[in-house]
């Protein structure tokens, strides 16, 4: 699969597919979109990558690190991002769970303002976003880790 | 006047906070830790005697929505099951800093007894059905860790497993018995699991419980839970096992408190089910473990074993008494739950004495310890004379009422009723054996090869010599606790106002007589003691194949094998079992749903629908047939694709437009995990096997069918506009959400909980991956 013609066309689109993803997420609450679309489609941008080039590519070739080898895919350190990626987001999709208790509203609680932003104009500010956050980290973190382990074998 | 929620509140809450902390604790002072569990026995105890004379019912609202609420009801019965347990706690926590010094794993230990402790007294003012059942269950789990202290020994795991089975199946019994008594309590009272107005209006609810055929049910459903809690027979046989546990467990949970939570429960609702069903099954019952525990208690060869029968047969004896109908039965129920307890722990914590000291547990090699153990010796007397109910002891006038109660039974019911007292007295006369014989290890001749004995510490014998002050102190004068808690304890379960009399005999009347009988038979028998073992042990052994330890072992092995069948069944490795069983379950299930409703079934309305999605459908049904007939997994892989993609074109054109992206992007993803995984299948697939074709076409013939159905039913309001769901979501996205994108607003908000829910799954399919992968490797292989 690490053919050229692959490679270059990751190259170009994998950059697209991430914008892509992020603005599918930040528009999810009032257009087509939202954590899950998103994150969906953040794992393929990886996927491709991996494909394309390997799992160190992100490490050594990205981020200039020397890679370490492991015994074993369970301690990659990239799989330990990707597991620390959704505990994070089982964190904070927890936190906005009870956060609406603290203010004495029942669980799951959700809260919206409109503020007014400069060069963006109106903007609705939902806390559901933050609950889009924890879902968003879970399904690339989750996916991602299933994908590279997987991917070793 | 009334209780103070925020004390009882806090005495029963304060051991659970101390049990959270105490690990913590554990790490910074170490085993000094059994110090902090007396300061919070003693809060929880004198918080708790601040309540002494008051009754009544306090509630803070827990789930409103269910009717459940955290309610305390404060009476005698309550007060002294309570003090009781709190009481017992300081001087169990002060005896366990001496005899657990050394020993591993003291932080467990101490929040385990804490947490108890804070259970019990839950039980004890629990007025809520459920919050009842709640603390029930967690005195059965805090046992279970106890019991298992040793965690590394067999024997230890099979005793707290044991434990754990019989009490916490029993406790399930006590939940459904709480359900059907609501179900009777709901029309007659409001507060459906309100135990104070259920009690308040009881001739309301047994009448509806009556004329609904439920009140034999519900009262055999007590009875079981707490025939499984307090020992009672044929669920008996865990109490021996539990003695593995350490000395100050025995003593506290398994003479002292948790195994007389049946019996305190069977006085809390024994108002309500007095009768001649109750007598019958609850009395009966009682009567039957007051013999068969003093029997194996007079075979038993370990002085713990002997305590733990014994403790069965006393258990046996509150639960008898409560049976009873006549009100001598409550008074003798409550004063003896006194007394029991107060002899009881007494003699366990000289048992621990015994055996800390000298080395061993095993009665034919101790003897004449009275020389290195005066002051435990004087404890064990005083214990023992109550225990065996001689005169002027307390436990003789608690027995004596217990007597009056079960005579005047047999008066009134006369033939088959006269079993009663006769049983009575002949358990008591075995009670009587082997209290002598528990006291023998003191007086009687020292056998050889017991090695030096010493004196024991002060802090052991201490808590031990409190509660011979106790037995005194009740032995003297009996009125004092009968007016400071008896009496409020047993107007609580009796049905009439009741007097507790407690006093030497002046005249010769029945009870009187059975008293003298079992004192003077047992003082007779006693030289045939070892003879008289000898005869029994044969009778047992004869008996072995139908000993309920024997049937429970048989059932447990069953259970394992059965579900070991079902595991090869359904779960034998290959994912396409696994799949079938999911599937045709979910598809049952599905279906079951739908038969029961009676929607009968759906008409397919196929109104107006548009070319291009007939034709975009049209090409899916091609590539779903062509797939199933694809040679390759590469062409089967591609042409998934073309499907999956079909549905999503349809989805844009029913203008879903979030559906449609998901389903792109899910597609997309599915297919570059095939390319990843294309490498390592079988290029072709393996030959044809018509049997397994077979059964995956029924299987896909269920599967679509339950789908279609599903769909039909779902979408059948469409076309008279929008539901009434979807209405409302469409009204409230914009106000309540603050998003205009219904299907994000709903995910994320109106029905976040599902996604909360969908996310924890795919964290742990995520983890369940990477440990089955990485670890696979890793010993453990079978």
């Amino acid at each position: 699969m690490t053919t050229v013609m692959t490679r270059t066309t990751a190259r170009v689109v994998v950059p697209i597919i991430l914008v892509v993803a992020i603005s599918l997420f930040l528009q999810g609450h009032s257009h087509p979109g939202g954590g899950f679309i998103g994150g969906v489609l953040t794992v393929a941008a990886f996927a491709l990558i991996y494909i394309a080039y390997n799992l160190d590519y992100l490490e050594d070739g990205v981020l200039g690190r020397e890679v370490e080898k492991e015994e074993s895919i369970g301690e990659h350190r990239t799989v330990a991002a990707y597991r620390r990626l959704f505990m994070f987001g089982l964190v904070v999709l927890v936190a906005s769970t009870f956060s609406g208790m603290l203010l004495g509203d029942p669980v799951l609680s959700q809260y919206h303002r409109s503020i007014h932003l400069p060069l963006f104009g109106e903007i609705e500010l939902a806390s559901a976003l933050v609950f889009d956050v924890g879902i968003f980290c879970i399904v690339v973190g989750g996916l991602l880790t299933v994908f590279s382990v997987v991917g070793a074998e | 006047m009334e209780p103070q929620i925020w004390i009882l509140l806090g005495a029963v809450g304060l051991p659970f906070v101390a049990a959270v902390l105490t690990p913590l604790l554990y790490r910074v002072v170490g085993e000094r830790v059994g110090y902090f569990g007396v300061a919070v026995a003693a809060t929880s105890f004198g918080l708790i005697l601040t309540q002494v004379g008051k009754e009544g019912t306090v509630s803070t609202s827990w789930i409103p929505s269910l009717d459940i609420a955290v309610r305390f009801h404060v009476d005698g019965l309550a007060l002294l099951f309570a003090l009781l347990a709190s009481g017992i706690g300081i001087l169990i926590f002060t005896y366990a800093t001496t005899y657990m010094h050394g020993k591993p794993d003291l932080g467990r230990f101490y929040m385990a007894l804490l947490a108890f402790m804070g259970s019990i007294l839950g039980v004890a003012f629990a007025a809520d059905l459920i919050l009842l059942f709640l603390f029930w269950e967690l005195t059965s789990v805090c046992s279970f860790v106890l019991i298992g202290y040793h965690t590394d020994e067999a024997e230890s795991q099979y005793s707290a497993r044991m434990a754990m089975l019989i009490t916490v199946g029993g406790g399930l019994c006590l939940l459904l018995g709480a359900i059907l008594l609501s179900i009777g309590a709901a029309t007659a009272v409001d507060g459906a699991f309100n135990l104070s107005t259920i009690l308040e209006n009881r001739s309301t609810v047994t009448e509806t419980l009556q004329s609904n055929g439920l009140f034999t049910p519900t009262l055999l459903l007590f009875a079981i839970a707490t025939a499984a809690k307090s020992a009672q027979v044929p669920l008996y046989f865990w109490l021996p096992r539990a003695m593995v546990a350490p000395t100050p467990v025995s003593a506290f949970l398994h003479s002292a408190t948790m195994v007389k939570v049946g019996v305190y429960a069977l006085g809390r609702v024994r108002p309500l089910f007095h009768g001649p069903e109750w007598t019958l099954f609850v009395a009966s019952m009682g009567i039957v473990t007051m013999f068969v525990g003093a029997v194996l208690a007079v075979l038993a060869r370990d002085i713990k074993e002997l305590l733990a029968y014994s403790t069965a047969s006393h258990l046996g004896l509150m639960v008898a008494a409560f049976g009873f109908e006549s009100h001598y039965g409550a008074e003798a129920g409550v004063f003896h739950l006194l007394n029991h307890a107060l002899f009881k722990a007494a003699l366990f914590l000289v048992a621990g004495i015994v055996a800390h000291q000298a080395g061993t547990r095993h009665i034919d090699e101790l003897g004449g310890l009275w020389r290195e153990l005066p002051i435990t010796a004087g404890v064990t007397a005083l214990a023992t004379l109550s225990m065996a109910g001689i005169p002027p002891f307390a436990g003789f006038y608690s027995k004596e009422i217990m007597f009056e109660a079960a005579w005047e039974t047999a008066q009134a019911g006369g033939g088959l009723a006269w079993f009663y007292p006769i049983t009575a007295v002949v358990a008591s006369i075995f009670t009587v054996l082997y209290s002598l014989r528990f006291l023998w290890l003191f007086l009687g001749d020292r056998p050889d090869g017991v090695g030096t004995v010493s004196r024991a510490p002060a802090m052991l014998s201490m808590p031990a010599l409190v509660l011979a002050g106790g037995v005194v102190v009740v032995s003297v004068a009996p009125d004092l606790a009968i007016d400071f808690i008896i009496d409020d304890g047993a107007n609580a379960a009796a049905v009439e106002e009741v007097h507790v009399h407690a006093k030497l005999p002046t005249h010769v009347s029945g009870p009187v007589a059975m008293s003298a009988i079992a004192l003077f038979s047992g003082i007779a028998i006693f030289p045939f003691y070892s003879r008289l073992q000898a005869g029994l042990n044969r009778a047992d052994t004869l008996t072995d194949r139908i000993h309920p330890t024997t049937l429970y072992d048989k059932f447990l092995s069953d259970t394992v094998r059965i579900s070991r069948n079902v595991r090869s069944a359904v779960h034998n490795g290959l994912i396409r079992t696994y799949v079938w069983w999911v599937l045709l379950t979910a598809c049952v299930l599905t279906g079951l749903g739908y038969a029961t409703a009676g929607l009968g079934l759906p008409a397919p309305a196929f109104g107006e629908t548009p070319l291009t999605i007939v034709l975009v459908l049209g090409v899916a049904v091609v590539a779903a047939v062509a797939i199933s007939t694809t040679e390759t997994h590469v062409t089967g892989v591609l042409t998934l694709g073309i499907l999956g993609f079909m549905i999503a074109i349809f989805y844009i054109l029913a203008s879903g437009a979030d559906l449609a992206l998901t389903q792109l992007v899910v597609e997309t993803l599915l297919l570059i995990i095939f390319l990843l995984v294309l490498e390592e299948m079988p290029a072709f697939y393996s030959d044809t096997d018509w049997s397994r074709i077979s059964r995956d076409a029924v299987l896909s013939l269920v599967v679509g069918t339950t789908t279609t159905m599903s769909v039909l039913y779902t979408a059948r309001d469409e076309s008279d506009g929008l539901t009434q769901t979807a209405r409302y979501y469409k009204d409230h996205a914009v106000e309540g959400g603050g998003g205009s994108n219904i299907v994000n607003v709903i995910l994320t908000d109106f029905r976040a909980f599902d996604t909360l829910g969908e996310s924890i799954v795919i964290v742990i399919a995520a983890l369940s991956v990477l440990v089955l992968l990485t670890m696979r490797d890793r010993g453990e292989t079978q």
